[in-house]
């Protein structure tokens, strides 16, 4: 009897420890989705609404006034931008980072533990400490407000997290895959691409999505790297709606909703491969 | 179809540093020969397939593939295939596409209906038709096997190179797979350079076997000249199961003499000053009685092996190997007399180098 006892008192433990697990992701998700709930809220209310006490996250009247003041000011503009300084930095660093990711697992090189240690050790410095001299060095070899200033160094930022998670997989690849691929008629390059980088999948999207992040939501080296309306990205167009003379709360909530998007549909479409990918860099290696 | 082609060393060396994996290895393989690279691990088996593939380059020598000098060319260029210990399949591509994979290559791309049909025809003959959408983590290690098998013999290369394919096989299977493996290559006529370090494998499967050690050849021949005359005390030792008996001492009195032995050795002998070590075969060995036989001793263990038994005999500090027909009554710690079955069933040994005498 004693026995079932205990183990109604395990079942109650369990049921309790449940609740509070459940209640601790949604208390996490609201934390979470709340902001944004309330950005796309906000973006879609009238202006005389906004500030209406009590708040209501509903809108009595849905209006896109917000969005279309974004497009008359421009703004698709800078997402352009944006989208474009994160493409190009993003698809740069990847493709350099899998093939030094590739070289340091499979070739043998003068000071290659050296290397990889300095590529690692670049990840622990924080990029804003560097941001003043750079821009005295993009200025002074003539990079600075140029459109490619921005893509070197978001690249730059993204190789090493890129080298990192590639090594990590192409470490884990037996070589005699690439040998099997080699006999078999294919020549080093065709082997690496047809039988060790399908496999990477996991890996090439958790770098690209850091990549991506890390990019699109840049604004301090944008600032400072940028000095020109037309080559701005979007988190610095946005900054503009704040204005002086008062914030355009609206037009602002808008612009973030319209951030957020990409990112939000990126991981949706990836999420998969995300959580994988950043697992296996996290074991491997 | 291509022919089988020859593959012939010449003085091929290896060296990684001041490490020699490979030591100046002369061996020649002709057409449609079945040939093993026999050895313990380490002795340079693996390396010398992986030069023969192109995936290692000598340090030295030459490597010719059907008369053509192939030892600077990468692996794409030899039309070799090769089957690897780990099985080396492309885990993301299905049972079909792996064994399709060499005729997708760029310098033998195949046409669509062609292709199809070659693999069918290799599925089929190995009995994989009901995979052929799997993935490889969806097999088992016999059918693995297979695929590995298949993607090497869905094209018709010169030289086929098999790297202890069957090693990750349970042994029920690995019996199976080498009577396959022999068919195969009865029915495909090809030559096949096979490593292992399975005698048992290389005795059953070979025209010609190398024992390798060291990096060097200890000695090349067919399966029965290598277990009846083996060249020196290594390869004596290492084929057979167990390996041969050896007896070291020296000469007096017309009998090779130690602890327990006097085995009459007028034949090789007469004037030796030196050491000289026995031969002996544990099936080689008979009872005799214990005062009078050459080989004196008490029985350690015996092993019940189904048609007969093994006996291991302590013999001064060695350990003598011999078997006996399951009629003889043997009990353990009880003296026994052993002699060798006919003076031709013992092979001689200079004891210095090791090398056979007769």
């Amino acid at each position: 009897m004693s026995g079932c006892w205990a183990a109604e008192g395990n079942d109650a433990v369990k049921i309790a420890a449940r609740i509070l697990t459940a209640l601790a992701a949604l208390a996490a998700a609201i934390v979470a989705i709340g902001p944004i709930a309330w950005a796309v809220s906000t973006s879609l209310k009238r202006n005389n609404e906004i500030f209406l006490v009590p708040p209501s996250l509903i809108p009595t009247t849905v209006t896109f006034d917000h969005y279309a003041r974004l497009f008359h000011e421009g703004v698709h503009w800078n997402f352009l931008n944006s989208a474009l300084y994160t493409f190009a930095a993003v698809s740069s660093a990847v493709v350099l980072g899998t093939l030094a990711g590739y070289a340091f697992v499979r070739f043998e090189f003068r000071a290659k533990s050296a290397m990889l240690l300095l590529f690692m050790a670049s990840m622990a410095i924080p990029g804003y400490a560097l941001l003043l001299p750079t821009q005295v060095l993009f200025v002074q070899i003539g990079l600075f407000n140029t459109p490619v200033a921005l893509p070197i160094l978001y690249a730059a930022h993204i190789v090493p997290f890129a080298v990192w998670m590639t090594r990590a997989h192409f470490a884990s690849v037996p070589i005699e895959l690439e040998h099997a691929a080699a006999v078999d008629g294919y020549t080093r390059f065709e082997a690496a691409w047809r039988v060790v980088l399908p496999g990477a999948k996991p890996a090439l999207i958790a770098a690209s999505a850091f990549g991506f992040l890390y990019a699109w939501n840049d604004y301090i080296t944008s600032t400072t790297m940028i000095d020109s309306p037309d080559m701005r990205t979007l988190p610095v167009a946005l900054i503009f709606f704040q204005g002086f003379h008062g914030r355009d709360w609206g037009a602002l909530m808008a612009g973030a909703v319209i951030a957020t998007l990409p990112p939000v549909v990126l991981f949706l479409c990836f999420r998969r491969y995300l959580i994988g990918g950043f697992s296996e860099g996290s074991v491997k290696g | 179809m291509q022919t089988a082609k020859s593959v012939v060393f010449e003085g091929v060396a290896k060296r990684f540093g001041a490490v020699t994996a490979v030591d100046r290895v002369d061996i020649d393989v002709k057409p449609g020969q079945f040939v093993t690279l026999l050895g313990p691990s380490g002795c340079g088996k693996s390396t010398t397939l992986n030069m023969i593939a192109g995936l290692e380059q000598p340090s030295e020598g030459r490597i010719l593939i059907g008369g053509r000098d192939v030892t600077g060319l990468p692996p794409s260029e030899r039309d070799i295939a090769m089957v690897f210990q780990s099985y080396a399949l492309y885990p993301h591509l299905s049972v079909f596409e792996n064994i399709a994979f060499p005729l997708r290559a760029r310098r033998r791309r195949t046409a669509k209906p062609e292709l199809r049909e070659r693999v069918t025809q290799v599925t089929a003959a190995l009995g994989l038709d009901a995979l052929l959408g799997r993935l490889p983590r969806e097999i088992s290690g016999g059918q693995r096997q297979r695929v590995a098998l298949g993607r090497a013999m869905v094209r018709t290369p010169n030289v086929y190179l098999l790297d202890e394919p069957l090693s990750n096989l349970d042994q029920q299977l690995r019996v199976q797979m080498r009577s396959e493996l022999k068919d195969i290559h009865q029915r495909l006529g090809a030559t096949m350079i096979y490593v292992t370090h399975d005698q048992g494998e290389a005795m059953t499967l070979s025209d010609k076997i190398v024992v390798m050690s060291g990096g060097r050849v200890e000695q090349l021949g067919s399966p029965r000249e290598l277990y009846d005359r083996p060249a020196n005390v290594f390869v004596a030792r290492f084929l057979g199961e167990p390996g041969m008996n050896l007896f070291e001492g020296r000469v007096d009195d017309g009998a090779l003499r130690a602890a327990g032995v006097a085995i009459a050795a007028d034949r090789v002998g007469a004037g030796r000053s030196g050491g000289l070590i026995a031969g002996i075969r544990p099936e080689d060995l008979v009872e005799a009685a214990p005062d009078k036989a050459p080989i004196a001793g008490t029985v350690r263990t015996i092993e019940f092996l189904g048609s007969r038994m093994l006996l291991r005999i302590d013999v001064g500090a060695a350990i003598v190997t011999a078997f006996m027909p399951l009629g003889a009554r043997f009990a353990p710690r009880q003296p026994v007399g052993l002699a060798p079955a006919s003076p031709d069933r013992v092979r001689w040994f200079d004891a210095g180098s090791g090398k056979a005498l007769n």
